[in-house]
């Protein structure tokens, strides 16, 4: 063919193009080999990202029974709204705001909430609005075409049926902490986890599994159901997963006994009670005053509420069961009797003379509560007669009678391992020497006898010492928990009691100490003995610890309770043949016998009227003049 | 030999006569390929929108073949009274036009609707095409001899700046300039020619465009800046093509789409349905079918019987190839987001009509190469 002239003008420039468009259209080619080949596997994650929705099925918590099957925590339901903050325009917010009555706290904190997720998390439901009432369900559903991304789910909650009862025993929940999320195995935002006490302790067991479902969405969140959309999911196994409700725990608490100890409590602001079962070491009755509401506590705290909680000078979040150390008084003085008579450094015949103060230092340094005159074993236990047992004290010395006292479960944790248990503390002369800045003294050992100077202990561990010499040395651990079951109440797991050691005292030891804690409640001049009704057949110990001296008396008299006395009384009862031990402690209660024994007598009195059951219930106590 | 200024109108046919059925067979596949894509993207059935598509196409068809019939020279001899009806069809756009989301594109009535700025590329081709055929320089051309050709250009660049229509207007000029550059020019008009471009660009920036037009003309850099403003279209774009992988998710199994991830798909995305749901493979065919087609057309140009339809052939081939390269780069991520449809495949008739109407002038030359 040939070329005409004008035309020859465009033909080398055609393969040029020819060129340039081949190698552009390699450009877009190499793109695709980029995108769909070598990022294909990225951007299909991306796709499923966009289009795969996951929720966790939140597994239902496991019961807490008591010991007989009687619900102490179980769950309701409850309204909850979520919001998925990038379906929620922030315009919406006044609505939500107007429809839900919300104060500005409460709004303020919402609205923090939604403005702090961030990016991917945009995508993701919130629980902006925990807990709302019918009222406020019905306002915001038949609303809902003005608030999108809202969605009210109905959940469970955790229900206290009896309120504050046993409230640190029993604990309570709240939601998990983003720092909590990263630390922690399988919880996810808005999940519940264990705040305090058995809620906390057994967390592993009521929490239960919980289960999802991945279902695909569209881009304005609406669910599909297109069979071959759904394929994308997986085998149904990765679709959905039913949550596996968590264990229910039946306690060895008895339900009726706590109501008992809680309302013998009453009349005090702070103090605290342990009932246990003297041959088992299972607690059967645990308080701490004041307590706190799970209820409440389960839920955000207003600021006030968290004010009143924190700022309360009686410590309501404190466990004063076993978080609280305290001097034992008195009570610590059966550690010495024992440690005295294993020793042989004591015995039943030898009097020595109260005159009112001890042949140490100052006068006024080591005082008896009265002159007592001559005092021999049984009637300075009965009398609680200061200088006998810093006689006792002086001649064991301070490193034996710390042994006694740790043998007795004193000075470390007892192994309930509830809400960080104290262990108290025993003091040795080491210690003493170590920590003191006049080393170790025979003050130091005078003052540990009779339960003062460093000596603390746990009401619980008091609880179990006492219990220990109830039942002629056995030091059991106590147990809070008998049984653990299915959510169908099939017992999985039993947890039979539990002896930590026999403690190496004789019984003719525990014959003669024994004797003289009878004699504190029967005989008169007993410090018990006035709160004895006559009948009930009770032993134990009155303890009346000085919290700080005297002479450190604050100048305003709205603080002088502070510097009032704890009132301990440790018992067990029967005297006979003990089932129970009990100890009450009446924080700054004053004297011991007018404040606490009353307590403990009122506890026995109807454990055994109305708790135990009538089969076995064992005479009562022998009228003793 | 034919020369220029030979009388024209004469009857079709000569010795050899042919249908070039490579031209049919490549549009009837891009066509098929648009079709089959469009009933996927909007949604399964026989939707309003893939019916109008059809009928367009069947109009479309007729205007292949009407104008494949005309002898071109015709086109050429009546260049200057297509040009006047192309304007005056663009001035009553801007007059009784319907305004469509802030710009008068549309005339016409109900689902007769159409673009004259679309329609105006062929105009702007055919015209250009019978200047460079009367004025045949073997010589460099200077610039003033590239003021001429220039004004033909800008009166319809103009008219359609003021719909706005942008992404027509950069085409228009794109095709203006890829013709300029195959005829002779001087190296120094080469120059001014590129530095006028450098000078425009930024006057455009800032005296044409609105804010939320720069933006997304942006987003393309980063798509991850504003995810759920300007470059959303464009990352669920680019998740929907990239998660195509090598086969695809399958006919009427894309995600992005389907679960409306993608919006506006069948307009500026269709590209990214496709590759979705038929994967690099599918991908790769549709680009050859378009690439196949342009160096056909622009080997037509070669071979063509004159100067006009040599130009013709170069201005249709360019106009598809922008068209191409500007909707899939777009969509890819390689350039920013303007408005341009892909060819035969985008929803919307007078897209549709435009490109088989270019087409119909590819067959007209390409049977008439070789009668005399």
């Amino acid at each position: 063919m040939q070329v005409r002239p004008e035309q020859s003008s465009f033909l080398k420039k055609y393969r040029w193009m020819t060129v340039f468009i081949v190698l552009s259209f390699g450009v877009l080619l190499g793109r695709l080999v980029q995108m769909q080949l070598i990022q294909g596997r990225d951007y299909r994650d991306q796709a499923h990202n966009l289009m795969i929705r996951r929720v966790t099925l939140k597994a239902k918590r496991g019961v807490v029974m008591d010991r007989r099957g009687r619900v102490m925590v179980d769950n309701e339901i409850n309204f909850n709204v979520y919001i998925v903050p990038r379906y929620f325009p922030p315009e919406a917010f006044g609505k939500l705001k107007k429809y839900l009555k919300l104060d500005d706290e409460q709004s303020r904190h919402i609205q923090k909430k939604i403005l702090g997720a961030q990016g991917d998390r945009r995508a993701f439901s919130l629980l902006a609005v925990p807990a709302i009432t019918w009222d406020q369900r019905a306002r915001l559903e038949t609303n809902a075409f003005e608030l999108p991304g809202v969605r009210v789910l109905t959940e469970w909650k955790r229900r206290y049926p009896y309120g504050n009862l046993a409230a640190h025993t029993l604990g309570y929940v709240n939601e998990v902490s983003r720092a909590e999320i990263r630390r922690l195995k399988g919880y996810r935002i808005g999940n519940k986890i264990g705040r305090f006490g058995i809620e906390r302790q057994w967390e592993y067991y009521l929490r239960g599994k919980p289960g999802f479902e991945r279902f695909i969405v569209d881009v304005r969140g609406r669910r599909q159901n297109d069979k071959r959309l759904l394929r994308l999911l997986g085998p149904p196994s990765k679709r959905r997963q039913r949550p596996r409700t968590g264990s229910n725990l039946v306690l060895t608490l008895d339900l009726d006994l706590q109501r008992i100890v809680e309302s013998s409590l009453r009349w005090h602001p702070a103090g605290a009670a342990v009932v246990v079962e003297v041959n088992t070491g299972r607690i059967l009755a645990m308080s701490s005053k004041p307590a706190f509401d799970p209820a409440m506590l389960s839920s955000r705290l207003s600021r006030e509420q968290a004010r009143q909680l924190y700022d309360n000078p009686y410590h309501p979040m404190l466990d004063k069961t076993v978080m609280g150390s305290y001097f034992p008084g008195s009570t610590f003085k059966v550690i010495t009797a024992i440690a005295a008579l294993e020793e042989r450094l004591a015995n039943t015949h030898e009097y020595i003379f109260c005159k009112g103060y001890h042949e140490y230092g100052r006068k006024s340094a080591f005082r008896c509560t009265s002159k007592h005159g001559p005092m021999h074993f049984h009637s300075a236990i009965v009398r609680s007669c200061n200088i006998y047992f810093y006689t006792l004290g002086q001649r064991v010395g301070m490193n034996r009678l710390s042994r006694y006292a740790r043998d007795f479960g004193l000075g470390t944790p007892t192994g309930l391992g509830l809400n960080g248990e104290r262990g108290g503390f025993i003091p040795t002369k080491a210690w003493y020497a170590k920590n003191m800045p006049d080393g170790f003294r025979i003050g130091h050992t005078l003052n540990a006898s009779v339960g003062q100077g460093n000596v603390t202990t746990t009401p619980l561990q008091l609880a179990m010492a006492y219990a220990t010499i109830a039942n002629g040395g056995k030091l059991y651990l106590p147990q809070i928990v008998q049984r653990l079951e299915t959510s169908e109440g099939k017992t999985v797991r039993r947890y039979p009691p539990v002896l930590r050691r026999r403690v190496q005292v004789s019984d003719r030891t525990f014959r003669l100490v024994k004797a003289g804690l009878r004699g504190v409640v029967n005989e008169p001049g007993g410090t018990a003995h006035n709160a004895w009704d006559g009948r009930l057949s009770v032993a134990g110990k009155t303890g009346t610890a000085q919290v700080i001296k005297r002479e450190r008396k604050s100048r305003d008299p709205r603080d002088w309770w502070r510097f009032e006395d704890h009132a301990w009384f440790a018992a067990y009862a029967p005297a006979d043949n003990p089932e129970i031990a009990v100890v009450v402690l009446i924080e700054h209660g004053g004297s011991a016998g007018k404040v606490a024994a009353p307590i403990v007598m009122r506890i026995v009195r109807d454990y055994f009227a109305k708790v135990r059951p009538k089969s076995n219930r064992p005479g009562q106590g022998r009228r003793i003049r | 030999m034919i020369f220029p200024g030979q009388p024209m109108g004469r009857p079709m046919g000569g010795i050899r006569f042919q249908l070039d059925w490579t031209i049919f067979l490549l549009i009837g596949a891009i066509s098929g390929v648009g079709l089959l894509n469009l009933y996927s993207a909007s949604g399964s059935g026989v939707s309003g929108r893939f019916l109008q598509q059809i009928y367009w196409f069947i109009l479309g068809t007729s205007a292949f073949l009407v104008v494949a019939t005309i002898d071109y020279r015709q086109y050429n001899h009546y260049g200057y009274w297509i040009y006047a009806g192309g304007l005056i069809l663009l001035l009553l756009t801007l007059v009784v036009g319907r305004r469509v989301k802030g710009s008068t594109r549309w005339i016409g009535y109900g689902p007769l609707g159409v673009q004259p700025s679309e329609l105006i590329k062929i105009v702007v081709i055919v015209v250009l095409a019978k200047y460079l055929h009367q004025d045949p320089r073997v010589e460099g051309r200077g610039l003033k001899d590239l003021a001429a050709p220039f004004a033909l250009v800008s009166a319809p660049v103009a008219l359609i700046l003021a719909q706005p229509d942008l992404g027509t207007a950069l085409l228009i000029i794109l095709i203006f300039f890829s013709l300029m550059l195959m005829s002779k020019l001087k190296v120094r008009s080469f120059l001014v020619l590129m530095s006028s471009l450098v000078v425009i660009a930024p006057l455009t920036w800032t005296l044409m465009l609105k804010d939320y037009q720069k933006r997304r003309f942006l987003s393309f850099l980063d798509p991850d800046a504003d995810p759920t403003g300007a470059g959303y279209h464009l990352k669920q774009s680019l998740i929907a093509i990239g998660s195509g992988e090598l086969t695809g998710k399958g006919f009427q199994q894309g995600t992005q789409s389907h679960l409306r991830f993608l919006p506006e798909t069948w307009t500026d995305f269709p590209f990214a349905v496709w590759a979705e749901e038929w994967g690099f493979i599918g991908s790769v065919v549709l680009l050859g079918l378009y690439l196949f087609l342009i160096v056909w057309g622009v080997n037509l140009a070669r071979t063509a019987r004159d100067r006009f339809a040599s130009v013709v052939c170069i201005g249709v081939s360019v106009m598809f190839f922008w068209h191409v390269m500007i909707n899939i780069g777009m969509v890819s991520g390689l350039l920013p987001i303007v408005g341009v449809t892909l060819p035969l495949v985008s929803y919307g008739g007078s897209s549709v009509l435009t490109f088989m109407i270019g087409a119909g002038l590819l067959m007209n030359i390409s049977i008439r190469r070789y009668s005399y």
